[in-house]
């Protein structure tokens, strides 16, 4: 469901799949062509994928090494608003603090904001999902009422109202996120998990006595981590997005420099009037790219995983 | 074609809930309730806010309180702004239409083109022009968009001159009015349209290996015959919803393009009233969405159940 941002939306991606798994039933006769399909068009997606991986696995780099790999501290003061140089490749601001710098140690914030909300919508998601598709029956019945009721919440409205009132930290807002954006995870791990449960592997054990919870842990979940990976990529590039927004917003956490912070830093203290592109168009660039990486990380699993399941 | 007692039920219950929580917001936040229901850097005289503390049944139970809400709701009141000193509805009747002016085309041409384009990219998946359109439409996919509209905003705007900077009128004459729109109309556009290419080839893309695809090939149909006759009123049914749910969002979806092209719409109405923390504003505004997108998310399954035959027969 798009609002805010027409960006990104994980939930039309998945809609695009449910709609995929609703009409599977004709699967017959099809595998081959889809198969053909796969391998002729293995090579770019395989490409893209890879360059995406190459990114994405820099980015990582960039994160967990900023101590080393940035030339300043950030917040240490040089002259203001100098141009790309020698000196700072990438310039300084407006109180003179080195823009590279502070896009290398952003990464950070910007990583742990989007990988924490996508890991708690990812388990909320899971959870729901493994319950209401193993259970089936009432839980269901209530669970994925529950799903829907959420799918109606405007979130990003919320979360501004919410901000309004709170000024949270950054952690607050990967939180809030996670808790509102578990919806289409949910949808997908229950599809999957309602085909896992009918399986005989599963018929076999309940029947042998083992406990719902044991057989949902070691039998189950393991069988649907392939449906889950992706749509957890494609979560962190939402929350990324979305995180980025609500910076820009102002709701932002000012002690913390995100991406999404350093432009609204730039637009709200006039390095855009001014002319000073290189102020503002590094993060964005590194928004763009990251959001890009992990997009064609997690489409390439998703194609890879509605293939396998054609081919079978 | 009868929506189904659950799902009306959902319906009703996240109305309910929503409105709900829109209630408890302001009264659970840290911080005074009548400040947080007025508004901050609102200067009033003390009899004055004993009045409305009064009037606005602060000093009263919440269940009273709650009871209150829901009445006023009902009237369409949904409170007074101290910041513009006016009532929050009158506000946002006032600034929608601006809004819409902006948003209504700028969807429809998004999911038209969108559409039409997609189809194309996932019929000839293979072509190297289309793969280099995916590319280019995926970069704008994953750009957020207030950043793309300030490049676009600096470079064309204020470095060429070719639009205006600000505003939706300086003169009021419908030429100016689409000399002012163009660009941030362009904008919403191109990432409404990128967003609906992409699900429109995934799903071409899924519906060209299916049976009656190939039949229709067997038959000896021309490829531009079997993929705007056959396929593409399949594979137009998430695009359809999608645009649906986004007529639920119009109101808040310009937010990012109103702020950056100073527009007076509803977006920078909501954005003025987080810089100033007007509440009220804050809230209706906030109300007014969720009626909307509930009412759209409704829409989109009468729609849904009409259009496909799959789901009405069930």
């Amino acid at each position: 469901m798009s609002e805010i941002n027409p960006g990104l939306d994980t939930d039309a991606i998945a809609m695009a799949i449910h709609e995929g798994e609703e009409s599977k039933c004709k699967k017959d006769g099809e595998g081959r062509t889809a198969l053909a399909r796969f391998i002729k068009k293995t090579s770019w997606a395989a490409k893209a994928s890879g360059l995406g991986l190459a990114l994405f696995s820099s980015f990582l780099a960039m994160a967990a090494l900023s101590s080393l790999l940035a030339p300043y501290d950030p917040w240490i003061r040089f002259e203001p608003y100098l141009w790309p140089g020698e000196e700072h490749l990438l310039g300084t601001n407006d109180l003179g603090q080195d823009i590279l710098s502070e896009l290398i140690y952003g990464s950070r914030v910007s990583l742990i904001v989007g990988f924490g909300a996508a890991l708690m919508a990812t388990i909320i998601g899971t959870t729901i999902g493994l319950f209401s598709g193993y259970f089936k029956g009432t839980v269901d019945e209530i669970l994925m009422g529950l799903t829907d009721i959420f799918l109606m919440i405007p979130q990003i409205p919320l979360i501004i109202v919410l901000a309004a009132f709170l000024r949270p930290s950054f952690w607050m807002v990967a939180l809030l996120m996670g808790s509102l954006w578990w919806t289409s995870t949910a949808r997908v791990v229950r599809s999957k998990a309602l085909q896992v449960s009918e399986m005989g592997y599963v018929r076999a054990k309940r029947a042998l006595g083992f406990s719902s919870l044991h057989i949902m842990l070691s039998d189950v979940l393991p069988n649907i981590c392939h449906v889950v990976m992706p749509k957890f990529l494609l979560s962190i590039a939402s929350a990324m997005i979305a995180e980025a927004s609500i910076s820009f917003l102002g709701l932002g956490d000012p002690a913390t420099k995100s991406w999404g912070m350093m432009i609204n830093f730039a637009f709200s203290r006039g390095g855009f009037i001014n002319g000073y592109w290189w102020w503002y168009l590094a993060p964005g660039l590194c928004i763009t790219l990251f959001v890009m990486s992990v997009v064609l990380v997690g489409h390439f699993l998703e194609e890879k995983e509605i293939s396998t399941l054609r081919s079978e | 074609m009868s929506l189904s007692g659950k799902k009306a039920l959902r319906y009703l219950v996240a109305l309910f809930l929503i409105f709900s929580l829109n209630f408890a917001i302001p009264r659970s936040m840290p911080g005074d309730p009548l400040t947080n229901l007025l508004g901050e850097d609102v200067m009033l005289t003390d009899s004055y806010v004993l009045e409305l503390r009064a009037k606005m049944g602060l000093d009263r139970s919440w269940p009273e309180q709650y009871l209150e809400y829901w009445r006023d709701i009902l009237k369409l009141d949904l409170g007074y702004s101290f910041h513009l000193h006016r009532s929050v509805s009158d506000i946002i009747f006032e600034r929608m239409k601006w809004t819409l002016l902006l948003a209504v085309p700028a969807l429809i041409l998004g999911a038209v083109l969108g559409a039409l384009s997609g189809a194309r990219a996932g019929w000839k998946s293979g072509s190297c022009i289309h793969k280099m359109e995916t590319a280019f439409f995926l970069a704008i996919y994953c750009t957020p968009p207030y950043f793309l509209s300030l490049i676009v905003l600096y470079l064309l705007s204020f470095k060429a001159g070719l639009f205006p900077l600000k505003g939706f009128y300086s003169t009021g004459s419908a030429v100016d009015i689409a000399h002012h729109l163009f660009l941030p109309m362009t904008m919403m556009t191109l990432f409404s349209l990128s967003r609906n290419y992409m699900i429109m080839r995934g799903s071409v893309l899924q519906e060209k290996g299916s049976l009656y695809a190939a039949f229709a090939r067997a038959k000896g149909l021309y490829d531009e015959e079997i993929l705007f006759r056959h396929v593409f009123k399949n594979a137009l049914l998430p695009i359809i919803t999608l645009l649906a749910l986004d007529f639920g969002f119009i109101l808040s979806g310009a937010l990012f393009i109103e702020i950056v092209f100073s527009m007076n719409g509803m977006g920078s109405l909501i954005y003025d009233a987080l810089l100033s923390r007007d509440y009220p504003i804050l809230q209706g505004s906030f109300l007014i969405i969720t009626i909307m997108v509930i009412s759209a998310n409704l829409l989109a399954d009468l729609l849904y159940s009409r259009l496909d035959p799959r789901v009405r027969w069930q």
